[in-house]
């Protein structure tokens, strides 16, 4: 059986992240743009994880638990945000957020 | 204090504050609505921290917990700079809290928690650190963004610094990856270590792709331009005492980060190594975003009606006079021109949070009319302040960015000294020109009279003191520094 040589993990990851961040420029959804960035950081928990397993090292291994918890943290204060705009205005829409111009 | 190894010492000031911020979050749980009670057990906790953080000072540089923490002289300069920061922020938040109502003790364990992150970031030795320090601030920040949950602009406000704060921290991550990818390791001191020497190509090409992440994450920290978008509307929207905070002590932290990643760790050693073939990319970049912050931060707070946007932009410019001394590569100018930053900053912003009145209603320049002889309390310490963030001689503004602009051109970067003084002169219009609507322009109705609590007043006392402490007598300072900068010299590398 032949190994997946690690450029391919590291391409796959690459996608994940541009899709991540495409999605974040291009949808208007606050929930939507929030899975986006999520996918962006599940990106680079599969770089490190690459890494990791390619230098036969476990801080890369490490860094994703706290990547983790630390995504965890911010959908939980970013979801209660969401809610909030919601009750004020019944819609989703960031672009409907504009009482402070950009 | 040493058991199973670890140093605990090394981490006091992040351990004191950790415990009173959980302190003030049970005691709001069991006996809710004590302000007083709640804001001197904060305050208590974070001089504490500060004492804890000075206590750093003999030990020399030392480094904790597999060298992810260290304790050197620009550590505790900074925790000094942010505990100033946050002890200030619990005064003008003082009369702030009573006025619209906002339940006490959350506020204050998030300012803590808050705190804790921003220390801890400048103490951070590793690239994970530094990530978790960076969410732990950014976190509790998105909350106190949002903290008037009734009004529409905070919570906007709170969405907005959310969305492009998760973002920016998804780049920073992966760029931190990246360059784990190629230095294999995520610790500062073995990356120094490491990039002293050369890298085979496909390495050179990961940790360039790495460092171009986190500039692009760190940009939005300090709020450079490109990455400046959010700033304007989250310190519009945002609570105005939350707004004093945001533009002060977090920024004292990022740019602390700033200057230990660039300025320490990937400083050119003037031989042939991965760290040199680095650094002629980095410094340009920085050099782009310094001239673009200060050019387009001032140019467009000239237009603003808004005062907190105003500030916002003039808070752009800021950093990007801050990015010419970490391109100099003196952290002492930088840490200087933070603390002068914090003050001025905090001062001014304590008076427009009072002038404001309850909902921040009061926000136009053009409000600020008639001020002037009617209550000169607040009249003069904001002429002060705005006159110092335009660096008038007498003033600490001035002597920050005398050093900071002295030292860079000593560096080399004589080109961006004179754009910076160029942009200096510019700012003078925008912050004299509210001087002159306070004193010169009359008001369309009567100027009501505000009460001036006795935290307000502590807070213009300390301000004052310290823009003209600093502006006239800023040797002792000095001298403090020069000591950290030795301290510093003798842990880097």
């Amino acid at each position: 059986m032949t190994t997946i040589p690690i450029s391919w993990y590291l391409a796959v990851a690459a996608a994940l992240f541009t899709i991540g961040a495409v999605t974040v420029f291009v949808k208007r959804n606050a929930i939507v743009m929030l899975l986006g960035i999520e996918v962006m950081l599940n990106a680079a928990n599969l770089t490190a994880v690459t890494f990791s397993s390619y230098f036969r090292e476990l801080g890369g291994q490490i860094l994703v638990f706290f990547v983790m918890v630390v995504a965890a943290a911010e959908a939980a204060v970013g979801l209660a945000i969401i809610v909030l705009l919601f009750r004020h205005r019944e819609t989703l829409n960031v672009d409907e957020a504009q009482l402070l111009k950009l | 204090m040493e058991s199973l190894g670890i140093t605990y010492r090394v981490i006091g000031p992040e351990l004191v504050l950790t415990v009173t911020g959980v302190l003030v979050m049970l005691l709001e749980a069991f006996s809710p609505g004590k302000k007083v009670r709640d804001g001197i057990l904060a305050a208590a906790g974070v001089v504490l921290a500060g004492v804890a953080a000075l206590a750093l000072w003999d030990e020399g540089p030392v480094m904790a917990f597999s060298q992810m923490v260290i304790a050197d002289g620009l550590r505790v300069f900074f925790t000094l700079v942010i505990v100033l920061g946050t002890l200030l922020t619990i005064l003008v938040s003082w009369s702030f809290l009573d006025e619209e109502r906002i339940p006490p003790g959350e506020y204050f364990a998030l300012l803590l928690f808050g705190t804790v992150g921003m220390t801890l970031l400048v103490a951070s030795n590793d690239l994970m650190m530094l990530f978790l320090a960076l969410e732990t601030i950014t976190i509790a920040t998105y909350v106190l963004a949002g903290y008037r949950r009734e009004d529409l602009r905070s919570t906007e406000s709170a969405l907005k610094y959310f969305l492009l704060g998760a973002f920016s921290s998804a780049f920073l991550l992966y760029g931190i990856v990246l360059i784990y990818g190629a230095t294999r390791t995520t610790n500062l001191a073995e990356m120094a270590r490491i990039m002293s020497g050369p890298l085979e190509e496909a390495e050179i090409v990961l940790l360039m792709a790495g460092v171009a992440m986190l500039l692009i994450g760190f940009g939005f920290k300090v709020t450079t331009v490109p990455f400046h978008v959010w700033t304007p509307d989250v310190y519009e929207g945002a609570p105005t005492p939350v707004t004093a905070f945001l533009s002060t002590a977090p920024k004292a932290a990022g740019f602390a980060a700033f200057l230990r990643v660039f300025s320490l760790t990937f400083a050119p050693l003037g031989i042939e190594s991965a760290a040199d073939q680095l650094a002629s990319h980095w410094v340009s970049a920085v050099t782009a975003m310094s001239i673009l912050s200060m050019t387009f931060g001032n140019f467009v707070a000239i237009v603003q009606t808004n005062i907190k946007r105003m500030l916002a932009y003039s808070s752009i410019a800021h950093a990007g006079y801050v990015l010419i001394g970490v391109l100099a590569r003196d952290w002492a100018a930088v840490a200087f021109y933070m603390l002068v930053y914090t003050l001025m900053n905090l001062g001014g912003f304590a008076i427009v949070a009072l002038w404001a009145r309850r909902g921040d209603k009061w926000v136009l320049i053009a409000d600020y009319a008639g001020l002037g002889f009617r209550q000169p309390l607040l009249s003069f310490p904001l002429a002060i302040f705005l006159v110092s963030l335009a660096g008038f001689p007498g003033t600490a503004g001035f002597v920050a960015k005398f050093w900071l602009f002295k030292s860079a051109w000593g560096a080399g970067f004589q080109e961006l000294v004179l754009i910076g003084v160029l942009n200096t002169v510019v700012s003078v219009y925008y912050y004299l020109y509210v001087v002159i609507v306070m004193f010169f322009r009359e008001p369309k109705e009567e100027v009501p009279r505000i009460p001036l609590s006795r935290a307000f007043m502590t807070t213009m006392v300390v301000a004052l003191v310290g823009v003209f402490y600093l502006g006239l007598l800023p040797t002792r300072v000095f001298a403090f520094l020069n000591a950290a900068q030795n301290l510093l010299a003798i842990g880097a590398r």
